[in-house]
């Protein structure tokens, strides 16, 4: 349920063609620019209803490792 | 020597990077001249750039060699790069090892991570006041340069130095491209003032950029509209940074609320908030607002920098004298370039400015001289701050996907109006891809047909 939420915002963000892999990182995985950043930060703060820390933000780095740091928020995926 | 770079503390820290290059002035000038000497004069060279020493002493280097560099970004789209080298055919490219395969020529050289290679290309001649090239819109894919002449960058570096009181003991957080004139700026005023540059090619979205700035103690940071908004996101206010002293701002307008935000959080912190305006063919910075004014001027680019003069024009043309007044924003100063080239034969032309540039921007007067922003004459958009020209993009969609096209939009975004749906992602994938920039930044717009007028232009008006 929320893994599907969370695929959902990026492929908000990414399109639907976007691979959701390990290889899917910030500054790599095509798209995924500051801007693009942005909004994936704040599209995932209104899905979960949460506000990052700034060193979350700073760390998020991947797909794989966002799913660790949005557990600190109280949000199983 | 080009900004007086020998007259500095020789022993002191020129330039810091964070591929771990650290390079004082003394070695700034020896590494700069064995890469220039290497090129023959008044020829023209492709500097594609990064954020790292290798592309600073190269374009030293070349300026001190009265060879011509055009600043391009490395991360240039191949098909805009092959455009630019059969447009300007250059003698050489200077650019970082991993991007060699991007040209063919010959490796001549290479230092600092950047190799030099020579092409077959004849040399031919350029006017001799010649001394840089920069593109004027980012990325739309347009070949049009500005023109540097000989005085205009230095004049640029010292006067903007003035302004903002920078000394030898700064150290300047770059991580705006040098291929962007504002970018360039921050190097080249900092240089001036014998202080310490600190490149990065770091993502303000990362914890490496942060580190690297505490690490290095960087004092002053100069940003786009963009970079506060990221800023803020990351709750910058939090944030415990006491070396840094000076926030600038440039390349495009702050909302009122995040200018109001930086001002209010400067006061509180000790720091300065320096809202600034530039553009490419005025060497970059042409105003500034003085730190203790920002509480006052909400959205003002202030005044002139010294040796400049700013003044607005009417639709006729005519200076307006009434203080309080509102029109084209003009300037006069030394830093204002020679014109355009869209040519290899324009780098023959001279001076068509001759010390005066009309913006294109409108702006309003108040009763204390400081000047606001309140428009633009001309058609292009200021997306992240990257000049996107909307008769360039409908140019490229329209002989792209042979279609009427229609572009449209504020500097937030560009909408484009088509009559085919079906093409509808593809325009959007093709215009994000040209441009480099997000696709949330377009829309794309169906209509039955473009509106046009009886003499078969396309009329704006009845759009949006």
């Amino acid at each position: 349920m929320n893994l599907e939420k969370y695929n959902t915002c990026f492929k908000e963000i990414f399109g639907d063609d976007a691979r959701l892999d390990e290889d899917f990182k910030f500054g790599v995985a095509q798209g995924w620019d500051s801007m693009a950043h942005m909004e994936l930060i704040a599209l995932l703060e209104d899905t979960f209803d949460i506000m990052f820390e700034t060193e979350d933000i700073l760390h998020y780095g991947s797909y794989e490792n966002g799913k660790t740091i949005i557990k600190k928020y109280g949000v199983e995926i | 020597m080009f900004l007086d770079l020998d007259k500095k503390d020789a022993d002191k820290m020129a330039v810091i990077d964070n591929a771990g290059h650290k390079i004082t002035y003394n070695q700034l000038i020896d590494l700069s001249l064995e890469i220039g000497e290497k090129t023959n004069s008044r020829s023209v060279v492709f500097c594609l750039c990064k954020n790292e020493a290798g592309s600073l002493a190269g374009y030293i280097g070349f300026i001190e060699n009265d060879t011509i560099p055009l600043t391009l970004s490395s991360n240039i789209d191949k098909g805009l790069l092959s455009a630019l080298s059969e447009t300007y055919t250059p003698k050489y490219y200077w650019l970082p090892e991993e991007c060699c395969s991007m040209v063919s020529g010959k490796i001549i050289f290479s230092s600092l991570g950047y190799v030099l290679l020579e092409t077959n290309n004849e040399v031919y001649p350029v006017n001799n006041s010649l001394q840089l090239l920069m593109t004027t819109s980012g990325s739309t894919g347009s070949p049009k340069l500005v023109r540097y002449k000989k005085g205009n960058l230095e004049a640029n570096a010292k006067n903007v130095a003035i302004a903002f009181g920078w000394s030898d003991k700064e150290r300047a957080i770059c991580d705006l491209g040098m291929n962007y004139t504002m970018g360039l700026n921050v190097i080249n005023t900092h240089l001036y003032a014998g202080a310490t540059v600190l490149l990065t090619t770091y993502n303000l979205m990362s914890s490496n950029f942060w580190d690297y700035i505490k690490q290095e103690k960087g004092t002053n940071f100069t940003g786009v509209p963009f970079s506060y908004d990221i800023l803020a996101r990351l709750h910058f206010e939090n944030m415990d940074l006491p070396e840094l002293y000076t926030l600038a701002e440039g390349g495009g307008k702050l909302t009122d609320k995040r200018f109001i935000e930086l001002s209010d959080y400067a006061i509180k912190s000790g720091k300065r908030f320096i809202p600034t305006f530039g553009t490419t063919e005025t060497s970059a910075r042409l105003s500034m607002l003085p730190a203790e004014l920002a509480s006052q001027k909400t959205g003002s680019i202030g005044f002139a920098i010294p040796e400049g003069e700013l003044f607005l024009i009417d639709d006729e043309g005519n200076v307006i004298d009434k203080t309080v007044a509102e029109g084209e924003m003009c300037y006069r100063g030394p830093n204002v370039t020679m014109g355009y080239a869209i040519c290899k034969e324009d780098l023959l032309k001279g001076d068509e400015w001759n010390g005066e540039f009309h913006t294109g921007d409108l702006a309003r007067r108040d009763e204390d001289g400081c000047y606001y922003i309140t428009g633009r004459k001309s058609r292009f958009l200021k997306l992240l701050s990257y000049r996107v020209g909307l008769d360039q993009s409908e140019r490229m969609i329209s002989e792209h996907f042979n279609i009427e096209c229609a572009c449209t939009g504020t500097d937030q975004r560009m909408d484009i109006y088509i009559t085919d749906r079906d093409i509808k992602n593809d325009v959007l994938a093709f215009i994000s891809k040209k441009t480099g920039l997000y696709k949330n930044l377009f829309k794309v717009i169906i209509l039955d047909k473009i509106p046009r007028n009886d003499s078969g232009k396309i009329s704006y008006k009845e759009l949006g």
